[in-house]
Parts: structure tokens; C-alpha cells; sequence
């Protein structure tokens, strides 16, 4: 595998299909809407349009030409540049997690992208490539940092080394899949994401838009009025729409959740998902940051969880949080995998709880959000509902908001280290619950303003790895807690090791 | 605080003080400066008579900064800014009103530069810049070789690794 390799040459078909999309409102608006203008300004815009069309295209071809890459037994090399060469290397340890993504457009062509995250912002980017070269080299990938990590033998660049096979197709056999949605958990997620919602939105505006071209409103007056007259034809219209979106939000959930697998195998865990978009998410264990267990309010009412790894390397573009392991999973089924997944990590459900002086500390802080909104009504007076001066209504209604959202905020904060482990758990509607080891936490500080040191409180701080970095914190904990915090941070130099 | 760990004791150059005076004056003086062209625009396009207003406000707090910032906040500074370092960890603690303590493991120092400005230089002074993989910090005013001592030992603890990272 060590010759220099041209990408894929499906990937200037790629990027020629991305300039298509994007050039196609000017296309339209050049030779559709104005095709019969002969301004000078739509003349010299279309010959701007031939320009930038030209040049786009010709540079994409040069960059493919231009670009080509090399693996060996322990990194990337990549190179590209016409008349400025460039050159880098992504040694393979450096590589924090693995991402692929199958498109429709991947499907079409049987091809997919893969890119192998780093730490920093280089990452090793393959947009189209053919699914069997990219099962090769991540499979070679892992094959030489497994071989690392064991032998310590990684010098030689030949691939096939009958030993490191074996152990390869041993751990792939040794792979077992933690997680797969029943039909059942499709259902719920559909429930818990709300996704029949979205329907009504979509046909409201596609009513408005019908409208304002025929008119229905006034052409469907009498046939509207007969219709509201008979509550039977109303029943039949109501429950077919209740259907339809429910139908319709099943679907969404479906083609989102429905093929959902969780895997792990001794190094590594393996996320995939979509059924027309495909993306699967590979990291290593030992590069887990932390792990990150959200739940909002829907999802506390119904005893779900959504766990995320937290890792290094960024996630993509586009938020598909990749890393997500399923996020309908039943609370204590989400701990449970945890400690299948990753067994290195102990979660422990028992926390301590703030003491009540971080509560009136909380609920004296004065709110700047209050005051300004306060003075801003004060000033302006808006009328509600014919009433001018009910406007006090809404500054009562945004103060008991926030002294209650406070409230649940002091009631759902938890905290405790526990040996190498650290779990703090914040927020007020959705909760947020982080556990990390103090190997992988980065820094930490401690704060105490003015109020905090008369009653002896503090906040405490964490930094972690993630793209960007991670800040979590706990305020208005006791100074002790804060005083055993930075003992225990300090304590990681046990953990450590040092290459 | 820092019941088991020792606190950090070392502190900064005196002359720090003196530095942040000056420099504090000349940044109110500018202000100043600022303010008064304004009055005299104000004056002479003959503004509404709330802009004046506006303006006098702002003299007020300006003045009130000045007396902050030349003649406190200098010395509470010094007082409390505290730093250390062994060959595990950088330790930083400052601030009065907002007491702040940071634990900075060596290992995941990136970089470390010494800088100076005019008013550094001027008292022999630098500054250190400290770059972290999540964040960065700086200790604002040490004495020449204090500070080239201190940036080469956090060099040379930032030189170790962790494995994985």
C-alpha cells in the first residue's frame, strides 16, 4: 500500500454535483427569470456566471490531478498543491476516531466517505472512495496500531503477516452488538422526539402557499361552511390529518433511529446508523473522553437517556451527532451499556447533593435577564390582549420562570469523585450528567467570588478534550468538596503514564 | 483551600504595581482625551441637550474607574496573585473579589513565551504566556531571569508526554 494514490475520481463528480446545487438558484435567475433581459447587468453577471462556472470546474479537475496519498505501516501521507506543494503526515496514533458517511449519492455510485479524525485540525478526508478500499485501510489502520499497542513490531510494511490476521479476525468475531431499537423503541422515539409535530408546520405553510396563488379561502367559503356544518365530515377530516402525522412522524423516526446498531469489540466502539443516510462512527476505547448522558424534560418523563462519547477528534460538519449512542435508550439500560461498553469506566448513581446555602445563594443572584426584560417593558408597555398596563404580567411570569427553573436547577445538580472518576450532573429542565476519568481531564480551577467565600462556597471547573473543548462545572459547592477536588485532580500523576 | 496540597507562594515583581499605575494612566488619560473632544463637538454642533447628559454620565464613571483602577486594583492584584510549579503541575491563584485557582497538569502545556512591552521593558519586567490544549494563561509581570528561568523549566516539564494524546 505504500505507491502514491489518486483519490477516487468520483470526487470531482462530487464536487461538480455541490457546484450544480449551488449554482443553481443563479442558473435560474440568470436564464429562467431573466432570459429575456438584455441589461447590461445580467449580461455582464452571465459572463461572471461562464468565469466562475469555468474556473470552478477547471480547478476541480487540477485537484484531483494534484492530490494524491500514501499509507505505510504508521501513517498518512498526503499531498496536494500545483505550484505551492504541500505535504503532511497523520501519524496513525494520532488518530482519535473514525467516521464514515454513505450518502445517497455514495449509494448511487456503491462508493462512501470515510475520515479519520485527529486531535488538531487536520483530518484525513476521503469524500468518495470505494467501499472496499475503505474497508482496507481501516482495517489496516487498525491492524498496525494493534499491532503497536502488542508487539511492538511495526516496522516492516508488508501487510499481510499471518499472525496479525489472526488476531484481526478474532476480534472481529469477537465483536458483540450491544444495542439494535425494536420496533417498539422506533415508536417511542418517534413519541419522545415529537417528530408527528412536524407535519403541521409543513402543511400550514404548504396551505398559505396554495392560497396565495388560487385563493382558496374565498373560492371554498360556502363549500367550507357546509363542511363545518356537518361534525361528522369534520371527525372523519380530523382523524384522517391525526393519522397522516403520526404515519408521517413514524416514518421520520424510522428512517433516523430504525437502523441503529451499537457494537464493541476489545479496542474499540462502533456506532452506525440511517437507512437512506448512512454513517457509522468507530473510536478507540482508550480514547473515550468522557461520556455525557442528557436527558431533556420529555425524556425524564418517559425514563429515557441519550449517551454521547465525548471525543477529540471534531464530528463532522453537519451535527448528525454521530456519536450518540441511541438516544431513546431506557435509563437503566443506558448505565448498563456503559459498563458493557466501556468497562474501564464505573458510573455510580449514588451523588451528593448541594447543601441548602447554595440554594438561597442561587435564588438571591440577581438576574440581569429579569432586569432588562423588566426595564424594557417598563419602558415600552406593551398592551396583552387590550390591557395596557398588564404588562407587569410578563415580568411576573419571566421572574417565577427563572426563580423556579433555579430551584429545579439547585434540586437536579449532583457531584461526587469517585476514586479516578468523576461525575457532575447540572441543569434545570434537561439534565446533563458528565463522567470522566482524571487521567482524561485536562484542567481544573476553582473560583470563589465574593458571596462564595463569605459562606464558604466555590465553583468548581473541569477542561476535557472535544472539538472545542469541553468546559463542565458545578457552582456554589463547599469549599471542602472544592479542596478535595483539586487533591484529587492532582492525584492523576498516579494514573498517568509517559511515553 | 489547599489542605492537602501546598498553596502556591511565589509571587510577582513589585515593580508590577508601578506598571500597571502607568499604564492604567495613560489608558484613562486616552479616555479623557476621547471625552473631552466629544464635549467640544457636542459644544459646537450645539447637540440635544440629553446627549450632555449622556456625557456627564459618562465622566462620572470614568473618573470613578480611574480611581479604581490606578489606585486599588494595582495593589490588590499584587497582593493576591500567587503562582508554582513543580514538575507535575502549574499552579496559578489571583484575584481578590473573584478568587481564582487553576491546576495546570505539565503534560498538556503546549507552548510558553516571554513577552514584553514598553512598560515592561522599562522596569525590567516580563510577561509569561502559557499555551494549554484547552485554554490559555498568562502571569503578567516577573523579573527578567525569574521569568527566562521559569519559561525554560516549563518547557522542559511540557517536553514530557502522556501516551495517547
Amino acid at each position: 500500500m505504500i505507491q502514491l494514490k489518486r483519490y477516487n475520481p468520483l470526487t470531482m463528480l462530487l464536487d461538480l454535483w455541490g457546484l450544480a446545487k449551488n449554482a443553481f438558484f443563479l442558473v435560474i435567475f440568470l436564464f429562467v427569470l431573466k432570459s429575456g433581459s438584455e441589461s447590461t447587468f445580467i449580461k455582464y453577471g452571465r459572463i461572471a456566471f461562464y468565469l466562475f462556472v469555468g474556473i470552478t470546474v477547471s480547478s476541480i479537475i487540477l485537484k484531483w490531478f494534484t492530490r494524491k496519498y500514501k499509507v505505510d505501516s504508521s501513517s498518512f501521507y498526503m499531498y496536494k498543491g500545483l505550484f505551492n506543494k504541500f505535504e503532511q503526515t497523520v501519524p496513525f496514533t494520532k488518530i482519535h476516531n473514525v467516521q464514515r458517511r454513505t450518502t445517497l449519492f455514495h449509494r448511487i455510485f456503491g462508493g462512501t466517505s470515510i475520515t479519520f479524525e485527529t486531535g488538531t485540525d487536520t483530518a484525513v478526508k476521503f469524500d468518495v472512495i470505494s467501499r472496499k478500499e475503505a474497508n482496507r485501510i481501516e482495517i489496516h489502520v487498525k491492524r498496525m496500531t494493534l499491532d503497536k499497542a502488542t508487539t511492538d513490531q511495526a516496522d516492516s510494511d508488508e501487510m499481510g503477516q499471518p499472525h496479525t490476521d489472526e488476531k484481526i479476525v478474532k476480534l472481529d468475531s469477537a465483536r458483540t452488538i450491544h444495542f439494535k431499537p425494536t420496533r417498539k423503541d422506533v415508536l417511542k422515539a418517534s413519541f419522545t422526539s415529537l417528530s408527528f409535530l412536524i407535519l403541521i408546520p409543513l402543511v400550514t405553510s404548504f396551505y398559505s402557499k396554495i392560497n396565495d396563488i388560487v385563493n382558496v379561502e374565498d373560492k371554498a367559503e360556502g363549500f367550507l361552511a357546509s363542511i363545518m356544518n356537518s361534525w361528522w365530515v369534520i371527525t372523519i377530516l380530523v382523524v384522517i390529518l391525526i393519522i397522516a402525522s403520526i404515519t408521517f412522524g413514524i416514518v421520520r423516526a424510522f428512517l433516523k433511529y430504525g437502523k441503529y446498531e451499537i457494537s464493541s469489540d476489545h479496542e474499540r466502539i462502533y456506532i452506525t446508523k440511517g437507512v437512506v443516510d448512512e454513517s457509522a462512527f468507530t473510536i478507540e476505547k482508550d480514547k473515550v473522553q468522557a461520556i455525557e448522558i442528557t436527558q431533556s424534560l420529555m425524556k425524564r418523563l418517559l425514563g429515557l437517556a441519550e449517551i454521547k462519547l465525548i471525543s477529540a477528534g471534531s464530528l463532522g460538519e453537519d451535527a448528525l451527532d454521530t456519536n450518540s449512542l441511541y438516544p431513546f435508550l431506557p435509563v437503566g439500560r443506558a448505565y448498563e451499556m456503559i459498563s458493557e461498553i466501556l468497562p474501564s469506566y464505573e458510573v455510580t448513581q449514588t451523588m451528593e447533593r448541594l447543601p441548602k446555602k447554595s440554594l438561597w445563594i442561587r435564588l438571591l443572584k440577581p438576574s440581569w435577564i429579569w432586569i432588562i426584560a423588566t426595564a424594557a417593558l417598563l419602558y415600552f408597555k406593551p398592551p396583552i390582549i387590550n390591557h395596557t398596563h398588564s404588562w407587569w404580567i410578563l415580568s411576573a411570569g419571566l421572574l417565577i420562570f427563572i426563580i423556579v427553573s433555579r430551584f429545579l436547577d439547585y434540586m437536579n445538580t449532583r457531584y461526587i469523585l469517585n476514586g479516578k472518576f468523576m461525575q457532575f450532573k447540572t441543569g434545570s429542565l434537561q439534565t446533563e450528567l458528565f463522567v470522566s476519568k482524571r487521567e482524561k481531564v485536562i484542567e481544573v480551577k476553582v473560583t470563589r467570588n465574593k458571596f462564595q467565600q463569605l459562606l464558604g462556597l466555590a465553583s468548581i471547573g473541569t477542561i476535557n478534550r472535544a472539538k472545542p473543548v469541553h468546559h463542565t462545572g458545578i457552582k456554589d459547592v463547599p469549599v471542602e468538596l472544592a479542596d478535595s477536588f483539586y487533591t484529587w485532580y492532582a492525584g492523576r500523576t498516579k494514573e498517568i503514564k509517559i511515553e | 483551600m489547599y489542605s492537602q496540597i501546598p498553596a502556591p507562594e511565589k509571587r510577582l515583581s513589585k515593580d508590577a504595581v508601578k506598571v500597571w499605575m502607568i499604564s492604567e494612566t495613560i489608558s484613562h488619560l486616552i479616555a479623557f482625551i476621547v471625552i473631552a473632544v466629544i464635549f467640544y463637538l457636542d459644544s459646537l454642533f450645539e447637540w440635544k441637550e440629553w446627549i450632555g447628559w449622556i456625557l456627564y454620565g459618562i465622566v462620572g464613571l470614568t473618573v470613578l474607574s480611574a480611581i479604581w483602577s490606578i489606585f486599588i486594583q494595582p495593589y490588590l492584584l499584587y497582593k493576591n496573585w500567587r503562582y508554582d510549579l513543580n514538575e507535575e503541575f502549574l499552579q496559578l491563584k489571583s484575584g481578590a473579589f473573584n478568587e481564582e485557582h487553576q491546576l495546570v497538569p505539565m503534560t498538556k502545556i503546549q507552548s510558553v513565551a516571554t513577552n514584553q512591552g514598553p512598560l515592561l521593558r522599562k522596569y525590567g519586567l516580563y510577561s509569561l504566556s502559557i499555551e494549554t490544549m484547552g485554554s490559555s494563561h498568562g502571569i503578567p509581570a516577573l523579573p527578567e531571569e525569574v521569568a527566562i528561568e521559569l519559561r525554560d523549566r516549563i518547557a522542559h516539564f511540557a517536553k514530557i508526554r502522556e501516551v495517547g494524546q
